[in-house]
């Protein structure tokens, strides 16, 4: 059947198709490497997305960590002002706070590890 | 590697698999850069954007939903990446001027010897931008007409009258018609 269909598309092609088939034919190209270059810069571009994150994550980690120290400081300097009563408090509202902070650390840590990964 | 060409693609995309990516650079190679080369009619330039061209094959692979011939779907591509290229190089442009001068001084002056038809270079260069696409898609690649209008965008019965008309061109400048029978 498709032997058949190719024979009525071979016959409605005229003489000038064919002459114009050879005419464009042109002989195949060695690949010589040429894949295997493509191969290496599409690894190459892998790389360089998976990097992506963590870099900018360590890089803004560098710059952000002067303004960071300084804003600890403020703050302690801050809290130092503010009456030791006034401090106990809000742990003795929310007993669970310590254990919410660190879980909430610990899903952020967690979901850019599984961005990384991914 | 064996298997075909969708179950290498499904290979690339499931798994960013570029091994099997580069089996499919392997067998289609030789094409789309024949088709870049005629198009360009610059070796090294055609090069250049057939790399470009699989690069962005691979970048949107998984837009590739299996209902053409693979190679059909990388000569879109190809021709896309040659249009971008063109309105952004110079080179090209220097390259298809040259091209077509010497189609002006050579070809259309040419008392037609025989042998002058297999200068393809020469042939291409009477044939505008787009109808030298489309020739090379159906007489180098063996696109049929649906394929190459999914290619490049336009109707089916466009891509006949381009072919009809790049024929005419071809055949009232070169001499062709000695060549049917010898």
């Amino acid at each position: 059947m498709t032997s058949k269909i190719i024979n009525m598309v071979d016959r409605a092609k005229d003489a000038e198709d064919r002459l114009l088939e050879s005419i464009f034919a042109a002989e195949p190209i060695a690949d010589d490497g040429f894949s295997n270059r493509i191969v290496r810069r599409i690894r190459r571009q892998i790389w360089i997305r998976r990097l992506a994150l963590p870099t900018a994550m360590l890089v803004g980690g560098v710059i952000a960590i002067k303004p960071a120290l300084h804003l600890v400081t403020a703050g302690s300097r801050l809290l130092s002002a503010v009456p030791p009563e006034l401090l106990t408090t809000p742990a003795g509202w929310v007993p669970q706070l310590p254990v919410m902070l660190l879980g909430g650390a610990l899903l952020v840590i967690g979901m850019l590890g599984t961005r990384m990964i991914d | 590697m064996d298997g075909d060409d969708q179950y290498l693609v499904a290979r690339a995309v499931s798994a960013q698999d570029t091994a099997a990516f580069g089996e499919l650079i392997r067998r289609h190679q030789s094409q789309i850069r024949n088709f870049l080369r005629k198009l360009t009619g610059d070796i090294s330039f055609a090069d250049d954007l057939a790399q470009d061209c699989f690069l962005h094959a691979w970048n949107k692979l998984q837009t590739f939903t299996g209902r053409g011939s693979f190679v059909g779907w990388l000569l879109k591509i190809a021709y896309t990446t040659f249009l971008q290229s063109k309105r952004k190089s110079k080179r090209y442009s220097e390259v298809l001027d040259s091209a077509g001068h010497a189609a002006v001084i050579e070809g259309r002056s040419y008392t037609n010897p025989k042998d002058e038809v297999h200068d393809l270079g020469k042939m291409l260069a009477v044939l505008t931008e787009e109808e030298r696409a489309i020739m090379v898609m159906s007489y180098a690649c063996g696109l049929s007409h649906r394929e190459i209008g999914e290619a490049t965008g336009q109707p089916v019965g466009t891509i006949k009258s381009m072919i009809y008309r790049g024929k005419e061109k071809i055949r009232t400048n070169f001499d062709i018609e000695d060549h049917k029978h010898g």
